[in-house]
């Protein structure tokens, strides 16, 4: 509850990646709280909402916001490799995106509005770690790789065996998110997006669909579904999944996607909206994400 | 007051043209100081509350964690007050709690420190401990009364029960029951609403201090004379000891109506015993959990009526949730039932309004004002009605709408200013509305056909509001108003009706401009200050343009009129003039007080007479694409016909009319306050969703100008509240069209709406065929 602290945390910045490993691994030795300030779009909420903190637990905040190592946008081949600290306005922009990725393009002018748009990033939609987030429904629908570094060497993280439970993750606390990895899928293949949230603009999802599949023939090869807001986690639909890669799309019909879309969620009632309707929704997003396709 | 035929403006002056604001040049560099931009003054400290965490309990102690160094945080609990009463209405809400909660976030301690991290630490080593006692927390359990959880001050409510206030108002048959019988169609119906928050931008705060002279409050406020009177009252104070000075506002909605008293008295204590400055300014949580909202209201109606659709009989109980205290209730209560029969022609009325207590906040003044709650019913209730009869709702209302010579439900002839037909009219004809029904129907048939999801709609609400005060208000109030002469043939205006960003004081210039010929820029407009201006009574109620304008109008015309008296006699430029009347006679200033018109007679009593000198008559037309897989509703057009009297500032008042629509439209669709166990579950402008720019619908609005012939400015009539009434029930009759689901049940989330359309949420309407 309050943003009072903040005049007595030490705000810090290191030269490269290689000191901030460091940095962040003495700190972590020393047991020294600490936090990687990216956007601060979710940081900063969360610093208004807590309780007020114990003089001797402030954290050491390091401004990761301008690191060159974490920023930019590059594609190689098939791979697009996007900087952790790279912002949602700059993802809207970027050509490569635009033209291999239009799916984040389209996630990314859903978040917020474009003050968030302009500071938040994919890094802190990660590591924030919310079931709600849209960035990870979209990085999800990719299969993505998250490409996280500490004092111990690198290592990818592929997207479905990061998060463990709600806001929990097999990342350590000093592994620092720098890049998330793309394999494209081909330039032919479908995406979708759909966020119904609680208005247009500025809005936390009640259900969002992210999804890429790539058709041939009347079947689905390759699919990746990401959904928020209705699991602990960012949701798979590892059985919708399965459903499209198993059957020609001319045979999946509304029953089918229905029932694997029950088998794969039971949507929680909370603040923001109901299990019932979340349910109802999220069956409606992926009918029509098969509709999109093709399907019957 | 002056008659109408000398009510022409004197010179073709500034009413009717949109000037740029006073206010606005400050607002938009930033300059503009709100009460927490204003410099710290020597020694000042943060003022911080510390609230119950249940709805209802006994306080057995209050603990100070002994290992928190209290050395310079200043404690006050209601052992402090010298009188712990928030003055108002009944004198049953106390300043801080003593022995008792009644509400959750019911303050009971007060700190000031000068170190604000300090001041949060402190709130966390108060330990509270209270005995849970079992909560009221709704209207059904609250009306039934096995649990009173109020008690009746003196002289109000219904002893040994939680009725707080009740009503009757009856027209023409007395028993409406062998009426109804003998009607050709009788329909029945229940309808309700929900809480509502004014999510003004800037959240309530206040700056304290005391002197020599007494006590001095600068704030973030509506109506500075409340205030006034609630510190005179909890100090035991002379009036002339009491300071009180509106900063500027943020916004208000009738948020900042009653609420920043009690506020003021928080902030005075905790001055008073540290002796020092103490400012207290509440985060948007804060705010949205401990003041006040618009009331929560269930109207059950029976209507008869005869075969061809004209309207016999009105039956209807009106029930509002006061909220554990009484605040403004009473009045909002009676002002609902005043706008409850609509615009509708009614020879027999049977309503009675009835409010209760729960161990919920007080619920208080909002925009309209009880208003869009009972208008919401009479509207949704006509739209079922033409529905069972198989005709469309605006052929309904057009029929049984109210014209000049009828009478209102209370017996008040409507002579002059009705302009209700007008605006109906050109609701249908600026929106097309007979052609789009069948183009969106055609349309609505195609997309079916292919298995698009999404579908149109169009309806309409036409309804009016009260201008002024309800009844005999404005005549006990008698508010002044008064505007000196200054050097140079400059005036100031000096009244107590704020500007909170509605434009009171671009308005009142325009105003005083055209009574007596000096130029805007030539009217200073005095800081709203209780120990500078008259009172005016408060800025609420739609009466600051249509009551204080009109005295400010006079004041005006009085000063133009002796300086022009000047300059005729003894020659020179009206500057010159005016600076010799000065000299002469040491000061010049015009004091008036409000007069209603002559005919405007009210009977508490009986309940019955003119309600208001006018009314505001407006008619809403929406259009909506509602998606049948999410239930999202995009309110994509709203045609707004209102009529305003004259528009004294077109681009404001159509300002009004828009801001007002949207707000309505926040209440109909998005806004909700989640309740658990007495608690909200989203105080945060996060979770408590309000319209953005991109859900607002394009507007397309018509100001009709019927003139009151006793407003200012050629006939102005008061307009804040009258939006608000009527949006709700256009969305909803046209979500009806276009779904096919009939809500009667505010708010029309998606959720809703997805289970109204499973039949979970049944329209509520039941028919009873004619015998
Ligand atoms: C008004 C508003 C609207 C919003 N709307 C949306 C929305 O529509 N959809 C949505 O998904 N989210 C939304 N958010 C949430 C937020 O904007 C996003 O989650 C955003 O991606 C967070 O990124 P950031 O850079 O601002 O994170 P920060 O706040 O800077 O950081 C968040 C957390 O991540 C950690 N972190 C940051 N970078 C790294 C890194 N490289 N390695 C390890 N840890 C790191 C930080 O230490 C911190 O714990 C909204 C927030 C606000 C305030």
């Amino acid at each position: 509850m309050t943003i009072a602290d903040l005049s007595s945390m030490l705000f810090d910045r290191v030269r490269d990646l290689s000191a901030l490993c460091t940095r962040v691994g003495e700190l972590s030795d020393e047991g020294i709280p600490f936090v990687l300030l990216a956007g601060g779009t979710d940081w900063m909420v969360e610093q208004e909402m807590r309780e007020p903190l114990a003089s001797d637990v402030f954290p050491t905040v390091i401004d990761v916001s301008q690191m060159g190592e974490l920023r930019g946008i590059r594609l190689d081949g098939d791979i697009l490799r996007i900087g952790a600290a790279t912002r949602y306005l700059e993802m809207r922009r970027h050509p490569a995106v635009l033209e291999r990725a239009p799916l984040l393009e389209r996630m990314a002018r859903d978040v917020g509005a474009i003050q968030i748009q302009a500071r938040g990033t994919l890094g802190g939609n990660i590591a924030t770690g919310s079931p709600a987030a849209d960035g990870v429904a979209a990085l999800a629908a990719f299969d993505a790789l998250v490409v996280v570094k500490s004092r111990r060497g690198e290592r990818h993280i592929p997207l479905s065996e990061l998060q463990t439970g709600y806001k929990t993750s097999t990342r350590a606390p000093d592994e620092i998110i720098v890049a998330i990895e793309i394999y494209l899928p081909s330039r032919n293949a479908t995406w979708f997006w759909r966020k119904v949230g609680t208005r247009k603009a500025q809005a936390i999802s009640k259900v969002a669909l992210a999804a890429i599949a790539e058709v041939q023939g009347g079947q689905v090869v390759r699919c990746g579904l990401g959904m928020a807001s209705v699991a602990p986690v960012t949701a798979l639909l590892p059985r919708t999944r399965e459903l499209f890669l198993s059957t020609r799309l001319d045979a999946i019909d509304d029953f089918m996607i229905d029932k694997c879309v029950e088998s794969d969620i039971q949507p929680i009632t909370d603040v923001r909206s109901t299990g019932p309707y979340r349910l109802h929704v999220a069956k409606a997003v992926v009918r029509e994400f098969a509709r999109s396709l093709g399907a019957a | 007051m002056t008659a109408p035929n000398e009510k022409e403006p004197k010179s073709a002056g500034v009413v009717g043209k949109s000037i740029s604001r006073s206010d606005g040049v400050a607002k938009v560099l930033g300059t503009a100081r709100y009460v927490d931009d204003l410099p710290a003054l020597p020694g000042e400290i943060h003022g911080a509350t510390v609230r119950s965490p249940v709805p209802r309990g006994r306080i057995r102690s209050v603990r100070f964690d002994p290992s928190f160094d209290w050395s310079d945080v200043i404690v006050v609990q209601a052992s402090d007050v010298p009188v712990n009463v928030v003055a108002l209405i009944a004198d049953d809400q106390p300043v801080l709690a003593a022995k008792q909660v009644n509400h959750a976030y019911e303050p009971i301690v007060l700190l000031a420190c000068a170190d604000r991290r300090k001041l949060t630490l402190a709130k966390l080593a108060v330990h509270l401990d209270i005995e849970p006692l079992v909560p009221v927390l709704d209207v059904a359990t609250a009306l039934e009364g096995s649990n009173v959880v109020w008690t009746a001050p003196a002289g109000f409510g219904e002893p040994n029960t939680n009725v707080v206030k009740r009503y009757v108002l009856t027209k023409g048959e007395v028993d409406v029951d062998a009426e109804l019988a003998r009607c050709a169609h009788v329909l029945s119906g229940a309808y309700s609403t929900h809480h509502q928050e004014q999510l003004y931008i800037e959240p309530q705060g206040v700056l304290s201090w005391w002197d020599d002279d007494g006590v001095h409050l600068v704030g973030s406020m509506q109506c500075p004379f409340y205030v006034h009177k609630a510190l005179v009252k909890a100090f035991a104070l002379e009036p002339h000891q009491v300071d009180v000075a509106q900063a500027v506002t943020g916004g208000g909605f009738g948020g900042k109506e009653e609420y920043p008293s009690i506020l003021a008295i928080h902030a005075a204590l905790l001055s008073r015993k540290s002796g020092r400055p103490v400012r207290m300014i509440y985060d948007r949580t804060e705010d949205i959990e401990a003041t006040t909202k618009r009331h929560p209201c269930l109207c059950e109606i029976t209507t008869g009526c005869d075969a061809d659709g004209t309207l016999r009989v009105l039956k209807m109980r009106v029930v509002m949730d006061a909220g554990a205290y009484v605040t403004l209730t009473p009045v909002v209560l009676s002002r609902g039932l005043l706008h409850a029969a609509g615009t509708y022609r009614w020879p027999n009325v049977f309503m009675e309004a009835i409010a209760v207590a729960t161990n919920t906040p007080p619920n208080g003044a909002f925009r309209g004002f009880g208003a869009p709650q009972t208008i919401w019913a009479i509207e949704r209730h006509m739209d079922a009605l033409a529905a069972y009869l198989g005709t469309d709702p605006m052929v309904l209302k057009r029929k049984n709408v109210l014209v000049e010579g009828d009478t209102t439900a209370t017996g008040q002839l409507l002579r002059t200013s009705v302009s209700s037909l007008e605006c109906l009219d050109k609701g249908s004809s600026a929106s097309r509305y007979v052609e789009r029904r069948a183009e969106i129907e055609k349309e609505n048939r195609r997309r079916a056909q292919r298995g698009e999801r999404k579908r149109l709609g169009i309806g309409a609400s036409i309804f009016m509001h009260g201008a002024g005060f309800t009844g005999s208000g404005e005549r006990v109030l008698q508010g002044k108003a008064a505007v000196d002469l200054l050097p140079g043939g400059r005036l100031r205006i000096r009244t107590a009706s704020t500007d909170i960003g509605q434009g009171t004081e671009t308005v009142f210039r325009q105003i005083a401009s055209d009574a007596c010929g000096v130029a805007v820029e030539d009217i200073d407009f005095a800081v709203p200050s209780t120990k500078v201006v008259p009172n005016s009574g408060p800025t609420v109620a739609s009466r600051t343009v249509m009551v204080v304008g009109s005295v400010v109008e006079a004041c005006a015309r009085e000063i133009g009129d002796r300086v022009k008296t000047e300059q005729v006699e003894q020659g020179g430029t009206f500057a010159e003039a005016a600076d010799r009347l000065l000299v002469k006679e040491g000061s010049v200033t015009a004091l008036h007080q409000y007069e209603p018109p002559p005919f405007v007679h009210w009977d508490d009593e009986a309940y019955k007479g003119d309600a208001y000198p006018c009314f505001a008559w407006m008619c809403d037309v929406a259009e909506v694409e509602v998606d049948l897989d999410t239930f999202e509703t995009d309110v994509k057009k709203l045609y707004l016909i209102g009529d305003v009297g004259k528009a004294i500032h077109p681009t404001m008042c159509k300002g009004q009319l828009e801001g007002g629509s949207l707000q309505a439209m926040g209440w109909a669709l998005f806004e909700e306050v989640v309740w658990k166990d007495g608690l909200i579950q989203n105080p945060r402008m996060t979770n408590y969703i309000i319209p953005t720019a991109l859900d607002a619908p394009v507007f397309d609005t018509t100001l009709v100008e019927c003139p009151f012939p006793y407003g200012p400015g050629g006939g102005a009539k008061g307009i804040g509240e009258l939006p608000m009434d009527g949006g709700a029930p256009a969305i909803a009759a046209a979500v009806e069209h276009a779904t096919g689901i009939a809500v009667h049940h505010l708010p029309l989330t998606p959720e809703r709406l997805f289970e109204a359309s499973l039949g979970r949420l049944s329209p509520t309407s039941t028919f009873h065929p004619a015998a």
